[in-house]
C-alpha cells in the first residue's frame, strides 16, 4: 500500500490554505462596507427627501402668507400639509442626531443610527435650534381662524426654515464625502485582496511547476535507472504476475536469452512450451503454482525447481538451431505482505555446463591416464613397442582401406569387414597386453562397423563415425607411445613378479610368455574356466620383427579362441575325465630357413564338424546342398572363413566370426600354411609354418 | 523451551544422522517414526512443532502423512527430507502442507540450515 506523503503537499496546501483566508477576509471587508455603504444611502436618501420637504415647506408657508385668494378649504389643506411636512422634517432632523424612525419616500418607515460624524452633529443641532420655532408657529398656523391672523405664523416659519437648507446641504455633503471614503476604502481593499490573492496564485502556479518539475526529473533519471539496468545486466530479468502474464518491463538479455523479442503480456507457459518437455512444464505449473499459493519457505523449495538447468534448442536467423542450457529462477515479490509477483531470472548457463563437462572429461581423461600409465608399467618394454609398431601399422591400414573408393554396398560391405577384422586383431593384441582402454577403444570401434555390417544400404557418409573413432585411437597410440617415452627411465625400476607357469621354467619367465598367459587368464576369468600355458621355444626378440609381430597375433587369436571356445568348464572337463585346469601348450621352432613352425594346442571340447556345419547353414554362408555333401575337413576349413562363428553370442573376446579370419589373413600375407587336427572332446591343434619375411618388408 | 521434532524415514541411518544434527542444534525429539502409519500414532500422542519427512517409505508414504499431519495441526512445520527423484511429488508434499525441502544426501550444516530457516519463519508468523 502507498503511504500518503502529506510532506510532499504541505506547500501546496499552505497556499490553497492562504487563498482561502484572503478570499473570506476580502468578503468579510466587503460585506461590512456594503452595510456601510446601504447606511450612507439610506442618509443620502433621507437628505434628499429633507430638500424636498424643505422646499414644500417654503412653498407651503408662502402660499399661506401671500395666498389671500385661497379658498378656506383650500387653506385648511395647505396648512395640514405643511404640518405633515413640518413634522417629518422635524423627526428627521431629530433621527439624524439621536437615531431612530422616521418616514422615507412613499411614506416607508426607516431606521437609522445617529449620525456619526462629529461636524454633522454640531451642524444637526444649529439646524434643530434653528428649527424650533417652526413648530410653535405651525401650532398657531393650526389654531388661526382666518387668512390674517395666519401671516404672523406663516412669517415666521417662511424666516425660519429657508436658512436651514444651508445645513442641509453641508450635512449632505459630509455624508456623500464620508461614503466616497468608504467606497475607496472598500476599492482599495478589494484591490489589495485581489493583488494579494493573484500573488498566492503564482505562487502556487510557480510552487507546481518547480515542483513537477522536479518530480518529473526524479521519475525520469529513476526511469532511466530502471531501463539502464534493465539494458545492460546480463542476467534475463522480468515479473510474473499471479496469471502467469510477462510484465512489459524485462531485461534485453532475456530476448538474446531466449532467442525472441515478442516476450511482454505473454503467457510464460507458452513462451516455456517450446522449450520443455510436457511433464517439465507441468512440474512448473506446480512449482510456480506452490510459490504463489502455498505456505512455504522460498530458500527451502529452491531445490525442486523445475527449470533450473533446462536444454532448450534456440533458432539464431538462418541458421540451424543452437542447443543451449538455461537456468530459471523464482523470488517471490511482496506487497504489504502479500505475493503479488515472481521475479523470473533467466541465465544462459551453457558455458558453464559445457565447461562442467569438459572438466568431467578432462578427469575421466586423467584417469584413464592414470589407468594407462599403470598398464603400461606392467608391460615388458619390447612388447610394448611392438605393440605400438603393430597397431599404427594396423590403424594405416584401416585408413588406407576407409580412404579407398568404392562403388556398391557389396563392395562397402567387404570392407567393413576388412576394416573388422584389423580392428579384431589390434584389439586381441592390445587385450593381450593388459592395455585396457586401447582394447576397450577397439571394441567400441567394433560395436560400431558390427551396426554397419547388419546395413545393407551403406553409404560413404557411414564411415565417417568409423573415421573419427580412428582418429581417437591414434591419439591414444600417441598418448600411449608419448608415456611410454617419458617412463622408459623409471621403468627400468618397475619389476614384476613373474608367474610360475609352464613346464619350461626357462621360457615361461619370458615376458611375452608372461603376457600370453596374463591374456589367457584374464579371458578365462571372464568365461568361468580356468587354464595353464605353457610353452616351449626360443625368446621371440630372436625372430626378425615380421615374424615377432606375426607370431604374437597369431598366438593371441588361439588363445582367444581356445578359451572362448575350446575348454570347457571345470566341472565338464572333471565330468569327462579330463583335469580341472585346462590346458594351453605353445611349441616354436625356427627353421632354417629362417621361417617358424608354430604348434597350438589347447585340451579343451575340440571342433565339432556338426556344429560349425550348423552354423555355417544358419548364417547362409553354405547352401543346404553344400551342407549335406561337403565333407568333414571342408566344413572345419570354414572356422577361417569371415562370419563363421561358433560361439551363440559376440563379446569381447570371441564369437563376431572374425579372429581365426584374421590368423590366416596373417598367414597368407608371410606365405605360410595352417594345418588344424581336431578330435572332439579331447584336443584342438593349429600347427602353423611361417616363412622368413622379405627383406624390407614391414612384416 | 526448545522446540519438539519428530523424525519420519524409514532407514535408520538417516533417523539418526537427523537425530544427531537436531539434537546438537537443540531441538527435543519427541519421537521417531519408520512409517507414517507410525508417524501419525506418534505425532498425536506427543504433538512435535517440527517434523522432518520422507517421502517413500512403507505403510503410508510421506504425502499422505503429511496431508494428515497438518490436518491435526496447520500449525506444524513439516521439512520434506527426500531425494530427489521426482521433483513433481516432492512439489506435490509441499502442497499438502509441508513448508521446505531438503535434498538426500544432505549434511549436517544442510540440515540446520533449513531448520533455521523453517524457524525464522515460524518466530516471525
Amino acid at each position: 500500500m502507498t503511504r500518503f506523503g502529506f510532506g510532499r503537499y504541505r506547500a501546496l496546501a499552505l497556499a490553497i490554505g492562504l487563498f482561502l483566508l484572503l478570499q473570506v477576509g476580502l468578503f468579510a471587508l466587503d460585506r461590512n462596507i456594503s452595510a456601510q455603504l446601504r447606511a450612507d444611502a439610506v442618509y443620502e436618501r433621507l437628505a434628499s427627501r429633507q430638500f424636498a420637504v424643505h422646499l414644500q415647506v417654503i412653498q407651503d408657508s408662502t402660499l399661506l402668507l401671500h395666498g389671500g385668494a385661497l379658498t378656506d378649504k383650500q387653506r385648511e389643506d395647505r396648512i395640514r400639509q405643511l404640518d405633515r411636512s413640518a413634522t417629518h422634517f422635524g423627526r428627521t432632523l431629530e433621527v439624524f442626531s439621536t437615531g431612530g424612525t422616521t418616514v422615507g419616500k412613499r411614506d416607508i418607515e426607516v431606521h437609522v443610527e445617529a449620525l456619526a460624524i462629529p461636524r454633522a452633529q454640531e451642524i444637526l443641532r444649529t439646524a434643530q435650534t434653528a428649527w424650533s420655532p417652526v413648530a410653535a408657529a405651525i401650532a398657531a398656523l393650526k389654531a388661526a381662524p382666518g387668512p390674517a391672523e395666519a401671516a404672523e405664523p406663516a412669517r415666521v416659519i417662511l424666516t425660519a426654515v429657508p436658512p436651514l437648507r444651508k445645513e442641509m446641504v453641508e450635512v449632505a455633503t459630509l455624508m456623500d464625502d464620508v461614503a466616497s471614503e468608504r467606497a475607496a476604502t472598500l476599492g482599495m481593499a478589494k484591490i489589495g485582496a485581489l493583488s494579494l490573492a493573484a500573488v498566492n496564485f503564482f505562487a502556487i502556479l510557480f510552487y507546481l511547476a518547480v515542483y513537477l518539475r522536479r518530480s518529473d526529473q526524479e521519475l525520469e533519471r529513476a526511469r532511466k535507472e530502471t531501463a539502464d539496468i534493465l539494458r545492460t545486466t546480463q542476467e534475463g530479468l522480468f515479473l510474473l504476475d499471479q496469471q502467469n502474464r510477462t510484465g512489459t518491463q524485462y531485461s534485453r538479455a532475456l530476448e538474446r536469452i531466449l532467442g525472441t523479442t515478442e516476450f511482454s503480456g505473454k503467457d510464460f507457459f507458452s513462451l516455456l512450451q517450446p522449450m520443455v518437455s510436457e511433464k517439465t512444464l507441468a512440474t512448473t505449473r506446480e512449482y510456480i503454482e506452490l510459490l504463489f499459493k502455498h505456505d512455504v519457505k522460498e530458500k527451502l523449495v529452491a531445490d525442486l525447481n523445475p527449470l533450473n538447468c533446462v536444454q532448450v534448442f534456440v533458432g539464431q536467423g538462418t541458421g540451424r538451431p543452437e542447443t543451449r542450457y538455461l537456468e530459471f529462477g523464482f523470488n517471490r515479490v511482496k506487497e504489504a505482505g502479500r505475493i503479488t509477483h515472481l521475479l523470473v531470472t533467466a541465465n544462459d548457463i551453457t558455458q558453464r555446463i559445457l565447461l562442467e563437462r569438459s572438466l568431467k572429461e578432462t578427469e575421466a581423461r586423467a584417469r584413464d591416464q592414470v589407468g594407462m600409465l599403470v598398464d603400461i608399467l606392467q608391460i615388458e618394454p619390447a612388447a610394448l613397442q611392438q605393440f605400438l609398431r603393430t597397431a599404427r601399422e594396423g590403424v594405416q591400414t584401416i585408413n588406407g582401406l576407409l580412404q579407398a573408393q568404392e562403388t556398391g554396398a557389396t563392395e562397402r560391405g567387404s570392407k567393413v569387414h576388412a576394416l573388422f577384422r584389423q580392428s579384431h586383431r589390434m584389439k586381441g593384441d592390445a587385450a593381450a597386453l593388459g592395455l585396457k582402454n586401447m582394447a576397450a577403444a577397439f571394441e567400441r570401434l567394433e560395436g560400431t562397423l558390427t551396426g554397419m555390417h547388419e546395413n545393407h544400404s551403406l553409404t560413404g557418409e557411414d564411415f565417417l563415425p568409423v573415421t573419427v573413432q580412428v582418429k581417437s585411437i591414434y591419439e591414444q597410440l600417441d598418448a600411449i607411445e608419448s608415456v611410454f617415452a617419458q617412463i622408459g627411465q623409471a621403468r627400468v625400476s618397475v619389476s614384476l613378479e613373474p608367474h610360475r607357469v609352464g613346464h619350461d621354467p626357462a621360457t615361461a619367465q619370458q615376458p611375452f610368455v608372461q603376457r600370453w598367459n596374463d591374456f589367457a587368464q584374464e579371458i578365462a576369468v571372464r568365461h568361468g574356466n580356468t587354464v595353464e600355458l605353457n610353452y616351449c621355444g626360443p625368446d621371440l626378440a630372436v625372430l626378425p620383427d615380421a615374424l615377432q609381430d606375426a607370431v604374437n597375433t597369431i598366438v593371441n587369436q588361439f588363445i582367444r579362441n581356445a578359451v572362448v571356445h575350446g575348454i570347457e568348464p571345470a566341472e565338464d572337463r572333471k565330468r569327462l575325465g579330463k583335469p580341472a585346469t585346462g590346458r594351453l601348450t605353445i611349441h616354436l621352432a625356427q627353421r632354417e630357413d629362417g621361417g617358424v613352425d608354430l604348434s597350438f594346442r589347447d585340451d579343451g571340447r575340440g571342433i565339432s564338424v556338426e556344429h560349425v556345419r550348423q552354423v555355417a547353414l544358419e548364417k547362409g554362408r553354405l547352401s543346404a546342398e553344400e551342407a549335406a555333401t561337403w565333407d568333414p575337413r571342408r566344413i572345419i576349413g570354414l572356422i577361417f572363413e569371415p562370419s563363421v562363428s561358433t560361439r551363440a553370442t559376440a563379446d569381447g573376446d570371441a564369437g563376431r566370426g572374425v579372429g581365426l579370419d584374421a590368423v590366416r589373413e596373417v598367414v597368407a600375407r608371410l606365405g605360410g600354411s595352417i594345418r588344424l587336427g581336431t578330435t572332439a572332446n579331447e584336443y584342438c591343434r593349429f600347427r602353423v609354418g611361417l616363412g622368413a619375411p622379405a627383406m624390407g618388408s614391414a612384416r | 523451551m526448545s522446540k519438539r521434532l519428530m523424525i519420519v524415514d524409514d532407514s535408520n541411518i538417516i533417523r539418526n544422522k537427523i537425530a544427531r544434527a537436531m539434537d546438537t542444534y537443540g531441538l527435543e525429539i519427541v519421537g521417531m517414526a519408520s512409517n507414517g502409519k507410525m508417524a501419525i500414532e506418534i505425532f498425536v500422542e506427543t504433538r512435535p512443532q517440527i517434523v522432518t519427512m520422507d517421502l517413500t517409505m512403507p505403510e503410508m508414504d510421506g504425502i499422505g502423512c503429511i496431508r494428515a499431519i497438518h490436518a491435526l495441526d496447520p500449525a506444524v512445520r513439516i521439512l520434506v527430507v527426500s531425494a530427489l527423484a521426482d521433483k513433481a511429488t516432492a512439489i506435490q508434499a509441499l502442497k499438502e502442507g509441508a513448508q521446505g525441502f531438503l535434498c538426500k544426501p544432505f549434511t549436517d550444516d544442510d540440515l540446520t540450515a533449513a531448520t533455521g530457516e523453517l524457524l525464522d519463519e515460524e518466530e516471525y508468523d
